[in-house]
C-alpha cells in the first residue's frame, strides 16, 4: 500500500530534528512515524465496485517531497493573553503543553500520509488560550515556497476559554511542476470552551495537498470547523470530530469551489461518543469545467451517546457538463436515542430562479452569478471570522468572472 | 379481500415457516463445489452443452474471485464455507419441471405448501404459479388466458430445453454475468430451478404470476434463477417468496434474477423473503430498461442471518424509469445489509429509492446504495430516501449510500432519517385506549404503509404478520 521514499531515511529525520533543537521525545515521535510508513496504508478514499473516487497511490511523492527544501513564510497575528507562537518556540518555552497535546488528538499514524507528515514537519504553531481567557481572532498565515511543505498547528484551550483561529496556506513563487503541502491540526476543546477553526486553502494549481484536522470536545465544549478549499490540483481533506464530553457540540462547515482539472476530496466525520452531543454538518460547493468533487460525511453514533441530535447537509452545484460530483453521506447508528438525519443534493442552478431574475430584467450571466454567490450563504453565515467571509466571496467572485 | 385476510389470520404464521420435513430426495450432489458436481448437476438435467460450458466459466471464475471483505462495515462472511455446501438436490418426484395439477404432487410436498397458502393464493389472486422444493420445481401452472396469448412461465430447467435460443441469449450474458461478483459467479455455477417469464409484445398480464421456493434440508444452498422479459408495450407483475426452516448448520441462499423491460415495458418484481435465521442470503438482482420503460423492485426482507442485497437497475433507454420500495426488518442476530443501485445512462431518465427499516434487539439494518448517472444523461432525476427505526439500543442502523453524478443537468436529492419510535405516538396510542405492545405494532404497520400498499393483499397482510411475530418476541 505504501511506497518507499528513496530521499528520506531515519538520517533525514535525525538531520531534521536536530536542525531544529528539538528534545529527545520529539525526535523519538518522529522516528516512530517514519518506521510505521512501511505498514501504513493511504487515507481511505471512497470506493464502490470498480471505482476508486480518489486515487492518492499514484502519486509521485518522490518528485515532490524534499525533506530539507521545506521554506516558507509565517505571519501570525493574535490579541494579546494568549500565546500564539512558531512551534519549535512553543517546544522551547512550554515543552510540557506541547509535550501532552502533541499527537493526543491525531495519532501520528492515522495512515500513511499522517505518519509521513509527522516525520517531517518543519514549521506550525501552537495556540494556547488559558482558562477564562478570551481571545478574539488569530490569524495564521503560511506562505509556501519550496518544493514540499509539512505543517503542524496545535491548538489547546483551557476549561470556559474561546478562541477564533483563521488559517491560511497559500503558494508563494512559482516553481516548475507539481508540490506538496501537508498540514496536521490537532485541537483540544477544553471544558466550556469554545473554538471556531477556519481554514482557507488557496494554493495554486500545482500543489498536491493533504489536510488532517481533528478535535476533541470536552463536557460543554464546542469546536467549530469551517474548511475551505479554493485552490490546489488535489486536495484530501478530512475534518473530524470526536465528541467525547457530555453535552459537547461541533458545527462542520465545507465550503469549495473546483474549476478547471482540480480535484477535491472532502470528508468530514464526527463521532458522538458521550450523552446529550450535537453536531451539525454542512458542505456546499461548486464544480466547474473538468473538476471532481468527491464528499464523504460520517456521523457516527456510539452505543453511549445518549439523546444525540446529528444533522448532516451536503449541496453541490455542477457548472458544467464535464464536472463529476460523487457524495456518500452516511450514517452509523449504535444508540436508538438519537435524532439523525442527512441529505444531499447534486444539481444545477436553479431553472426557475434565473428565469425569474431574468423577467427582473438582470441578464443571464449576472443572474447566474449571483445565484452562485448566493449558494454559499448557509456556509457564509456560520463564519465568525470577517477577513474568512471577504476572502471566499472574493475568490468566489473571481472565478465567476473568469468564466468564459 | 376479507375472506383472504382471514385465511391468512387464521393460518399460525410461525407455523407455516418453521415446520420441518424429513428430507426426501431422489438425487442429491455431495458437498462442495467441483468441476466432478457441475458435470453431474448439469447432466441430470439433461442440459445442452453450452449450458454446462458456461456452469464450468462461472465455477473458474467463482474460483479466483476473492470473498467480498472490503466494504465498509459490510456482514460477516467468515462462515460461509462453500465446502460444507450442498449445492443440489432433486426432490424425489417423477416429472421434471413440475407437475401442473396440484394433486398430483406428493403428500409431503403438497402439504408444505399448503401450509404456506400457497394453493390458497394461485386460486385467489393469480395468473400463474411456480414453486419450488429445493432445487427443482415441484408444481408450475399458468392460466389458460394467458398461455394462449403466448406468455410463458416456466421453470428455467425446462426453458433451456424448450426455449434455448432465448435463454441462451439473456442468461447470464448482458445482465448479470458471472464475473459480476463471487456469489454470482457460484451461482452461475450451480443455479439450478427458478423461473422463466416471457410477456409478448403489447400483452398485458393484468394478475401476477408467483413462485415460491422453499428450502427444506439442512445445509443446502438454492441457487434458484429467474429470468423475465417483457417485450416491447407489455406489462407483467412477478413475486416471489422464500423460506426455509431453521437449522443448526449455516443455508446459503444464492439466486440470480435478470430482468428485460423492452420499450415502453412495465416489469414489477415484488419479494418477501422470510428466510430462515441461518441462512445467508447473497444474490444478484438486476433489470435492464429500455426507452421509456418501467422497472418496480418492491421487496421486504425479514428473514436471513445475513442478507446483502441491492436490487439495481439499468436505465439504458431514454426516458426509463426505475422505483425502488424496499423495507429491511433485522432482529436478533441479523444483519440485513440491503438498498439500491441504479445507473442512469440515458437523457430524461428518473429513478426513486424509498427505503424503510426497522432494527430491534440487537439487528442491524443497513442502507447501501448506489445512484450513478454517467456523463451525458441529462434531464436525469433521482430522489432517494431513507428511514430507520430503532427500538432500542442494542440495535444498529446505519445508512451508506453513495452518489456518483457525472452529468450536471441533473436533479438528485437524497435523505435520510433515523429515530427511535415515538415516545409521544405511543403516548398518544395508549390514551386511546391501545396497550403498548399495540400501539408500537401500529406505529411500525404505519411505518412500513408505503411498502405494503405497494404489495397484492395476500402479500401485505404476510408481511404485517411476519412483522407482528417478530415484535411479539420481545414486546410479549
Amino acid at each position: 500500500m505504501s511506497v518507499q521514499l528513496e530521499t528520506i531515511s531515519e538520517e533525514t529525520v535525525r538531520e531534521l530534528s536536530e536542525g531544529r533543537d528539538e528534545p529527545e521525545w520529539l525526535l523519538q515521535q518522529r522516528l516512530d512515524a517514519l518506521e510505521a510508513l512501511d505498514e501504513l496504508p493511504f487515507p481511505d478514499v471512497i470506493q464502490t465496485p470498480g471505482r476508486k473516487w480518489t486515487d492518492l497511490a499514484d502519486l509521485d511523492y518522490e518528485s515532490m517531497v524534499d525533506p530539507f527544501s521545506q521554506t516558507e513564510e509565517k505571519e501570525w497575528e493574535a490579541d494579546d493573553g494568549i500565546d500564539v507562537l512558531p512551534f519549535h518556540e512553543a517546544v522551547e518555552r512550554e515543552e510540557s503543553l506541547v509535550r501532552d497535546a502533541f499527537g493526543s488528538v491525531v495519532d501520528p499514524e492515522t495512515n500513511y500520509l499522517t505518519a509521513l507528515s509527522t516525520a517531517l514537519f518543519s514549521t506550525g504553531t501552537v495556540i494556547y488560550v488559558p482558562e477564562g481567557v478570551d481571545a478574539e481572532d488569530v490569524t495564521i498565515r503560511t506562505t509556501m515556497n519550496g518544493r514540499s511543505l509539512f505543517n503542524y498547528t496545535l491548538v489547546v484551550t483551557e476549561k470556559s476559554s474561546s478562541v477564533t483561529i483563521l488559517e491560511r496556506q497559500e503558494t508563494g513563487e512559482d516553481l516548475d511542476g507539481s508540490r506538496y503541502y501537508s498540514g496536521l491540526t490537532e485541537i483540544v476543546g477544553g471544558e466550556n470552551a469554545y473554538v471556531q477553526y477556519g481554514s482557507l486553502q488557496d494554493l495554486d494549481q500545482e500543489t498536491y495537498n493533504y489536510q488532517l484536522k481533528e478535535a476533541e470536545v470536552d463536557t460543554y465544549g464546542q469546536v467549530d470547523f469551517i474548511d475551505v478549499n479554493i485552490g490546489s490540483r488535489l486536495t484530501k481533506s478530512s475534518v473530524e470530530t470526536h465528541l467525547n464530553g457530555d453535552s459537547s457540540e461541533t458545527k462542520m462547515v465545507g465550503a469549495f469551489y473546483g474549476h478547471d482539472d482540480q480535484h477535491f476530496d472532502i470528508d468530514a466525520r464526527v463521532w458522538h461518543n458521550a450523552e446529550h452531543t450535537t453536531a451539525d454538518l454542512v458542505t456546499r460547493g461548486v464544480i466547474d469545467d473538468e473538476a471532481r468533487s468527491v464528499y464523504e460525511g460520517v456521523q457516527n453514533v456510539g452505543r453511549e451517546a445518549w439523546d444525540t441530535n446529528s444533522y448532516q447537509r451536503e449541496n453541490t452545484l455542477m457548472l458544467s457538463d464535464e464536472s463529476e460530483a460523487d457524495a456518500s453521506p452516511k450514517l452509523i447508528i449504535n444508540n436508538h436515542d438519537t435524532e439523525a438525519s442527512h441529505s444531499a443534493t447534486v444539481g444545477q442552478v436553479d431553472q426557475q430562479d434565473l428565469f425569474y431574475m431574468e423577467s427582473r430584467g438582470v441578464n443571464e450571466r449576472l443572474a447566474k452569478n449571483m445565484l452562485v454567490e448566493g449558494f454559499y450563504v448557509p456556509v457564509l453565515e456560520e463564519i465568525e471570522v470577517e477577513e474568512l467571509r471577504e476572502d471566499l466571496t472574493e475568490r468566489v467572485r473571481e472565478r465567476l468572472r473568469a468564466r468564459a | 379481500m376479507s375472506s383472504d385476510q382471514d385465511h391468512l389470520k387464521e393460518t399460525d404464521t410461525e407455523a407455516r415457516f418453521e415446520f420441518k420435513k424429513e428430507e426426501a430426495s431422489a438425487f442429491k450432489s455431495e458437498k462442495g463445489l467441483t468441476e466432478e458436481t457441475i458435470r453431474v448437476i448439469s447432466e441430470d438435467k439433461d442440459e445442452p452443452e453450452w449450458m454446462l460450458e458456461r456452469r464450468l466459466r462461472a465455477l473458474r471464475q467463482f474460483q479466483e474471485m476473492p470473498m467480498p471483505t472490503d466494504w465498509p462495515g459490510q456482514p460477516d462472511l467468515s462462515e460461509v464455507d462453500i465446502d460444507e455446501i450442498v449445492p443440489y438436490i432433486r426432490p424425489d418426484i417423477d416429472v421434471r419441471g413440475g407437475v401442473d395439477d396440484w394433486e398430483d404432487l406428493p403428500d409431503d410436498i403438497k402439504d408444505t405448501f399448503d401450509k404456506l397458502g400457497i394453493p390458497e393464493a394461485e386460486k385467489n389472486a393469480l395468473s400463474g404459479v411456480g414453486a419450488q422444493y429445493e432445487s427443482e420445481i415441484v408444481y408450475q401452472n399458468m392460466q389458460e388466458q394467458w398461455e394462449e396469448k403466448g406468455v410463458i412461465f416456466m421453470d428455467m430447467d425446462r426453458a433451456v430445453q424448450e426455449h434455448p435460443e432465448i435463454v441462451k441469449e439473456h442468461f447470464m450474458t448482458k445482465c448479470v454475468p458471472p464475473s459480476d461478483n463471487k456469489f454470482a459467479a457460484l451461482h452461475g455455477a450451480i443455479w439450478s430451478g427458478g423461473s422463466f417469464v416471457y410477456v409478448p409484445e403489447d400483452t398485458t398480464v393484468n394478475m401476477p404470476v408467483q413462485a415460491y421456493f422453499r428450502m427444506n434440508s439442512e445445509g443446502m444452498g438454492q441457487f434458484e434463477h429467474t429470468l423475465i422479459i417483457a417485450e416491447e408495450n407489455s406489462e407483467v407483475h412477478y413475486i416471489e417468496g422464500c423460506s426455509a426452516p431453521k437449522y443448526s448448520s449455516f443455508n446459503l441462499h444464492s439466486g440470480g434474477v435478470e430482468v428485460f423491460v423492452k420499450e415502453g415495458a412495465h416489469v414489477q418484481y415484488s419479494t418477501v423473503q422470510n428466510w430462515s435465521k441461518n441462512t445467508y442470503n447473497l444474490n444478484t438482482k438486476r433489470a435492464i430498461a429500455e426507452k421509456d420503460a418501467t422497472m418496480e423492485w418492491v421487496s421486504g426482507s425479514m428473514g436471513s442471518k445475513a442478507t446483502m442485497l441491492y436490487p439495481s437497475t439499468i436505465l439504458k433507454g431514454p426516458g426509463a424509469t426505475d422505483n425502488h420500495i424496499t423495507i429491511a426488518f433485522a432482529g436478533e442476530g441479523q444483519d440485513i445489509d440491503t438498498g439500491a443501485k441504479v445507473y442512469h445512462n440515458a437523457p430524461n431518465t428518473k429513478s426513486t429509492i424509498e427505503s424503510k427499516s426497522i432494527a430491534k434487539d440487537g439487528g442491524r439494518t443497513n442502507y447501501r446504495g448506489l445512484v450513478h448517472i454517467a456523463d451525458g444523461a441529462e434531464n436525469s432525476s433521482t430522489s432517494v430516501e431513507c428511514d430507520a427505526l430503532m427500538f432500542d439500543n442494542e440495535s444498529t442502523s446505519d445508512t451508506m449510500p453513495y452518489m456518483e453524478i457525472e452529468e450536471s443537468k441533473v436533479d438528485v436529492a437524497h435523505e435520510a432519517t433515523v429515530g427511535k419510535i415515538g415516545d409521544e405516538d405511543v403516548f398518544y396510542l395508549q390514551s386511546r385506549g391501545l396497550d403498548d405492545d399495540d400501539a408500537k405494532q401500529m406505529i411500525v404497520a404505519g411505518f412500513i404503509e408505503p411498502i405494503t400498499e405497494e404489495l397484492p393483499i395476500e402479500y401485505a397482510v404476510e408481511l404485517n404478520r411476519l412483522i407482528e411475530l417478530e415484535m411479539e418476541g420481545s414486546l410479549g
